[in-house]
């Protein structure tokens, strides 16, 4: 693995894709209150650790408790856009 | 026949290909390697004498080369993996990873994309 690989996503000058996104800092001791987003797009930054998300995957919110080692990747990654083809002979589409 | 790292060559084969042989060194790689070691780009694996390759050996064995740049591929895929990521489940599925079309030509993908990867 080349070292400069992860320079090649992206360039330097531009930054980290950051969204605007309405971030409440939860108080200690109260229910931590997810936020919901369409923003697929946005880069996880590191002051995003421990907060909760609803990523939109085009139909339905998609719960996300940020950990560190999620820093760097975009939200969209963590909500699934398609469904699981199962096959025409799968158990859910048997009679009886 | 001549041994390096535990491998059997025939005394024919070329250096720079039975260096390659190595899971992790390519063309690059080993082109270094054979002019740290004064090896001609042409030499076979019969011209070499014994003190070469008792050097090339130890050089090798001080890489992570096989089993140890296999285990970093895997780590990076089970990261991906036990984060819940697009990319892991794709490896998880056996799947293409970046966005290819599925409906035909996917071969290599089912051969390679596992969470296990040993290729």
């Amino acid at each position: 693995m080349q070292p400069t690989r992860c320079l090649l996503k992206r360039s330097v000058w531009k930054g980290p894709h950051i969204v605007p996104l309405p971030i409440v800092r939860p108080e200690p001791g109260k229910k931590i209150v997810p936020i919901r987003t369409q923003a697929r797009s946005a880069t996880i930054l590191p002051n995003f650790v421990g907060l909760k998300f609803q990523i939109h995957n085009g139909m339905v919110y998609h719960d996300l408790t940020v950990t560190e080692e999620m820093v760097g990747h975009k939200l969209g990654e963590f909500a699934m856009t398609r469904k699981t083809y199962h096959g025409p002979h799968s158990d859910r589409y048997k009679k009886n | 026949m001549v041994f390096i790292l535990g491998v059997n060559f025939h005394e024919q084969k070329l250096v720079k290909k039975a260096l390659e042989t190595f899971y992790a060194l390519g063309p690059q790689i080993s082109a270094r390697v054979m002019a740290k070691h004064y090896i001609h780009p042409r030499a076979k694996m019969g011209t070499l004498p014994p003190k070469t390759v008792t050097a090339l050996t130890a050089e090798l064995s001080s890489m992570t080369i096989e089993s140890e740049a296999r285990k970093i591929v895997q780590d990076n895929i089970k990261r991906l993996r036990d984060m819940g990521t697009y990319r892991g489940r794709r490896h998880a599925m056996g799947l293409p990873v970046r966005g290819q079309n599925t409906r035909t030509q996917i071969a290599t993908a089912k051969r390679l994309n596992k969470v296990e990867r040993a290729g």
